[in-house]
């Protein structure tokens, strides 16, 4: 029992990396321009398909020919997923231009539609070129489990959360200890102030969905060999890493990814009752959060000045 | 405008109806009755989405809610169909209660959110718990409705759906041309001036929420029942989507944008049935771009291209009653109108008000007064219920109202504006005006939806009421421009007209000629006695003290949260701590 139950808490930390880095990138684009991203989790999917097609063009295979088997170098693996970021980092950039520029600021959140759109021509898309089944996509670090004290772990779920981990910390580095990240704190509290400073807010809103985006990309490329990459796998990672952020407060970056990782352990603990129960359980219980604590347990609360 | 319009109604219906008679073909009788169904979805969606202001993501969720009550009820409780489609109804407006009760809370994104999960907690019920809703296998044998006895066929189907379509139509048009539609905007512009005119912004979101999750129950309830048969692939996020875009697309808070919404993306989803990844596209597109290049949906363009500036003025009030007789308040000697006694107010380690008591005289003109930061705009929001304080009692005719909502202490008759405009902006200035008149209107919903004459009556009194007070403000001429367009100054005399429509006996202004040249100072002076005159009681915070010192009969001086005097102005001119408090204490 002891050991199922710490099965369940490593193998949702390590899902919960993904939902933190997901979160995490929410958080980023909300405190700069007070708008998200609500295609993410297309963004995920077509960020493992990336990175598989850079495998395929690497190895000089034709498309959706299987990979498993098939020898592929440390090199190739990294320019798969450093192909990955940057492709959705781009992608988000497109996406600010497209249906978050028009419409963010204004009254009426039409943003929220406009990325939905955004990403279902995304989707639509991406099954035209990949179609809709499942690639298997083998590991750098193997496939085999590793025991450690009766506890199974996949090489790619310890390598997931380092990368994840590391990417966190940095980000939140800068965030905290640079003038860059000072300047995003400051346009993210008040745009026209911080444009009257000298800072190129435009510039500061495209770099946050840019950096954003490649975090989704980032993660689709880390899940695609725990999960296979497939273009419905991303709509519930993103869902989740939303509901990690919502959880933790959009408005703090260290409480999204907190609620990321928190909302991992959870879902593979109710996974360890009732399978079927999983998403039920999350979701009422981001519900029961936001009807409890609006802006969510580690968030701001602002108050508006009548 | 209402016999034509009721023409026109009947003519669309019966024009579709006989087209139904003249089609001989399920496929064609198919896309008219999704029709219909589409539209039913959409006109509750449009008073949430296009008046409310508020986004669902999760209208799947309330459309299974429907669908599946149908389904068990006819199924596994063998009950009478009709019966049903009224449970559905019910069940449906419960689930729209649900979901609206965490956006009491919650606002943009995060209702977005709440939404959206649960459109998908409903979505992975209804797919995973197989032995109540059979999952994807679905649930057979649901019952049609029934004529005689003789279940409908699809024909009947069609004349039904638009039967229920006109009806729909006809009471939320009903609903949506008064208080309500008003009280539905004002949420959607701001929802704190909303509460300060008396509009329960609880009540008006629920309702919204009901409204909208009742028309797609019945959808959901009609489907089910006309196919006999329901899946779980029914209810999934794309329909969410297709639903809030029904709206979008068709133009959000007109009234014919969801009718439009239908027909067109009805049409579209049929002739793309035939390459379902084209269609997806397509809608994904529709998303992206029609709000860009068409903000206000497709109807909001043809209104556009036909150039009809949509609103007419209305007629005119003949009488112009004297505004006077509404604002007999009687003053009650037993009680003094409103009793601050020591009251706090702390925001952490800052206390912009400490122990802080005073007493407003019925009829009098009363200001506040003190430099920046001595804490008068948190006074007026403690009166206001903006704020609650932390401790001691505000007492207004003997009642106490600290802590109290907004809208409450508005019906109670305290009525104000705000240093910082807080105008409804897109709607007219006559809107305005007539939101204010929100709290004194006595027709509740059921009388409003079905257009009963005492609503009629209380419109036609709020209307002439509105009219009478801007001509007290003297802004009759303006009463159809939108009143957000209007200069500054205009704009002031708006939120006032609108505060004094909601027929206080305590007028609370904040900074009123903040923003204003001195002739137009002057002119403020003396409608602030012209509306004291009325029997109004006034208390203004300002800095202006040639007007303070002209028109106050006694004056209230704060500074850093704590009462340094109070008395006439005189008196205040001469007081040795106000002195220093505004131009600092002589080097001693």
């Amino acid at each position: 029992m002891l050991i199922a139950l710490l099965q369940a808490i490593v193998s949702g930390l390590a899902v919960g990396s993904a939902y933190a880095l997901i979160a995490l990138g929410f958080s980023i684009t909300f405190t700069t321009t007070k708008t998200l991203n609500f295609s993410h989790g297309d963004f995920v999917s077509v960020g493992a398909f990336i990175g598989v097609s850079i495998l395929w063009l690497l190895l000089g295979k034709p498309i959706n020919s299987p990979l498993s088997g098939v020898s592929i170098a440390n090199w190739q693996h990294l320019a798969a997923a450093l192909g990955s970021v940057i492709v959705i980092g781009c992608l988000g950039i497109l996406l600010y231009f497209l249906a978050v520029r028009p419409f963010a600021g204004k009254p009426g959140m039409s943003w929220v539609m406009s990325t939905i759109g955004f990403g279902i021509i995304l989707t639509s898309l991406g099954l035209a070129v990949w179609g809709p089944s499942q690639v298997v996509v083998p590991s750098p670090v193997g496939d085999d489990v590793i025991r450690i004290a009766g506890i199974g772990i996949r090489p790619q779920e310890i390598l997931m959360f380092v990368v994840a981990v590391i990417i966190m910390v940095a980000i939140d580095l800068t965030m905290r200890r640079t003038m860059v990240g000072k300047a995003m704190r400051a346009v993210a509290h008040d745009r026209r102030v911080a444009s009257l400073m000298g800072i190129n807010v435009t510039a500061f809103m495209v770099g946050a969905f840019f950096l954003s985006s490649a975090l989704a990309g980032l993660s689709g490329a880390l899940i695609a060999p725990i999960a296979s990459a497939s273009l419905y796998v991303g709509l519930g990672i993103a869902l989740k890493g939303f509901s990690g952020a919502i959880v933790g407060g959009l408005s703090n970056p260290r409480g999204c990814v907190l609620g990321g990782f928190a909302l991992g352990v959870l879902e593979s603990l109710v996974n360890l009752w009732q399978a079927q129960w999983r998403e039920i359980v999350v979701f009422l219980l981001v519900i029961l959060v936001l009807a409890l604590r609006p802006h969510g347990l580690l968030g701001q609360h602002t108050v508006e000045k009548v | 405008m209402r016999a034509p319009h009721l023409l026109m109604v009947v003519a669309i219906a019966g024009g579709a109806a006989l087209l139904a008679l003249l089609i001989d073909n399920d496929y064609y009788l198919r896309i008219l009755f999704m029709m219909g169904v589409y539209y039913l979805c959409a006109a509750g969606m449009n008073v949430l989405v296009g008046y409310a202001g508020q986004k669902s993501l999760g209208q799947a969720g309330l459309f299974a809610a429907g669908a599946y009550t149908a389904a068990l009820l006819t199924t596994s409780f063998d009950l009478n169909p009709w019966l049903a489609l009224g449970a559905a109804a019910i069940a449906a407006g419960a689930c729209g209660v649900l979901i609206a009760w965490p956006s009491l809370r919650v606002r943009g994104p995060y209702l977005a959110m709440v939404t959206l999960a649960f459109g998908i907690v409903v979505e992975k019920l209804v797919s995973e718990w197989t032995e109540v809703f059979g999952g994807a296998d679905g649930i057979y044998g649901i019952k049609s409705l029934a004529i005689f006895g003789t279940p409908f066929g699809m024909l009947q189907w069609v004349w039904f759906v638009i039967a229920l379509g006109v009806v729909t139509h006809l009471l939320l048009r009903n609903l949506l041309s008064g208080r309500f539609g008003r009280a539905f905007l004002s949420l959607q512009a701001d929802e704190i001036a909303a509460e300060s005119v008396g509009v329960s912004v609880y009540k008006y979101k629920i309702l919204a929420f009901v409204i909208a999750a009742v028309t797609c129950g019945v959808a959901g309830a009609i489907v089910a029942q006309q196919n006999q048969y329901l899946n779980s692939d029914f209810i999934s996020f794309n329909l969410s989507i297709f639903i809030l875009l029904l709206v979008l697309f068709g133009g959000a808070g007109n009234q014919y944008g969801p009718l439009v919404g239908a027909i067109l993306l009805t049409l579209i989803d049929a002739q793309l049935a035939k390459w379902p990844s084209i269609q997806h596209f397509v809608y994904g597109a529709l998303l992206l771009f029609s709000l860009y290049l068409m903000p206000n949906g497709v109807a909001g363009l043809i209104k556009q291209l036909l150039g009809s500036r949509g609103h007419t003025p209305s007629v005119r009030s003949k009488s112009k009653s004297v505004v006077a007789a509404n604002f007999e308040t009687a003053s009650d000697s037993r009680h003094p109108l409103l009793d601050v006694d020591t009251v706090s107010k702390h925001f952490g380690g800052v206390r912009p008000a400490q122990d802080v008591s005073f007493r407003l005289q019925w009829g009098h003109v009363h200001a506040l007064i003190g430099p920046n930061g001595a804490g008068k705009s948190t006074m007026i929001n403690m009166i206001t219920g903006v704020l609650t304080p932390t401790a001691g009692r505000i007492t207004f005719v003997g009642q106490n109202i600290g802590g109290a909502e907004s809208h409450v202490i508005c019906r109670l008759g305290i009525g104000r504006t705000f240093q910082n405009l807080r105008l409804f902006a897109g709607l007219s200035v006559l809107e305005n005006v007539l939101l204010g008149q929100h709290c004194r209107m006595k027709n509740g919903f059921w009388a409003s939806l079905f257009a009963l004459p005492s609503s009629i009556r209380e419109e036609a009194a709020a209307q002439e009421r509105a009219w009478a007070i801007l001509d007290v403000v003297g802004l009759t001429d303006l009463a159809m421009s939108a009143a957000g367009s209007l200069p500054y100054g205009l704009q002031r005399r708006v939120e006032l007209a609108r505060a004094l429509a909601t027929e206080p006996k305590l007028l609370l202004l904040d900074e009123p000629a903040a923003g204003l040249n001195p002739q137009e100072t002057a002119e403020l002076g003396k409608l602030i006695v012209k509306i004291s005159k009325l029997g109004i009681t006034i208390l203004m915070v300002e800095h202006h003290m040639d007007l303070v010192m002209s028109i106050s009969d006694h004056v209230v001086v704060l500074d850093y949260g704590i009462k340094i005097a109070e008395g006439t102005p005189s008196i205040i001119q001469a007081d040795k701590r106000v002195i220093e408090a505004y131009l600092g204490a002589e080097a001693a």
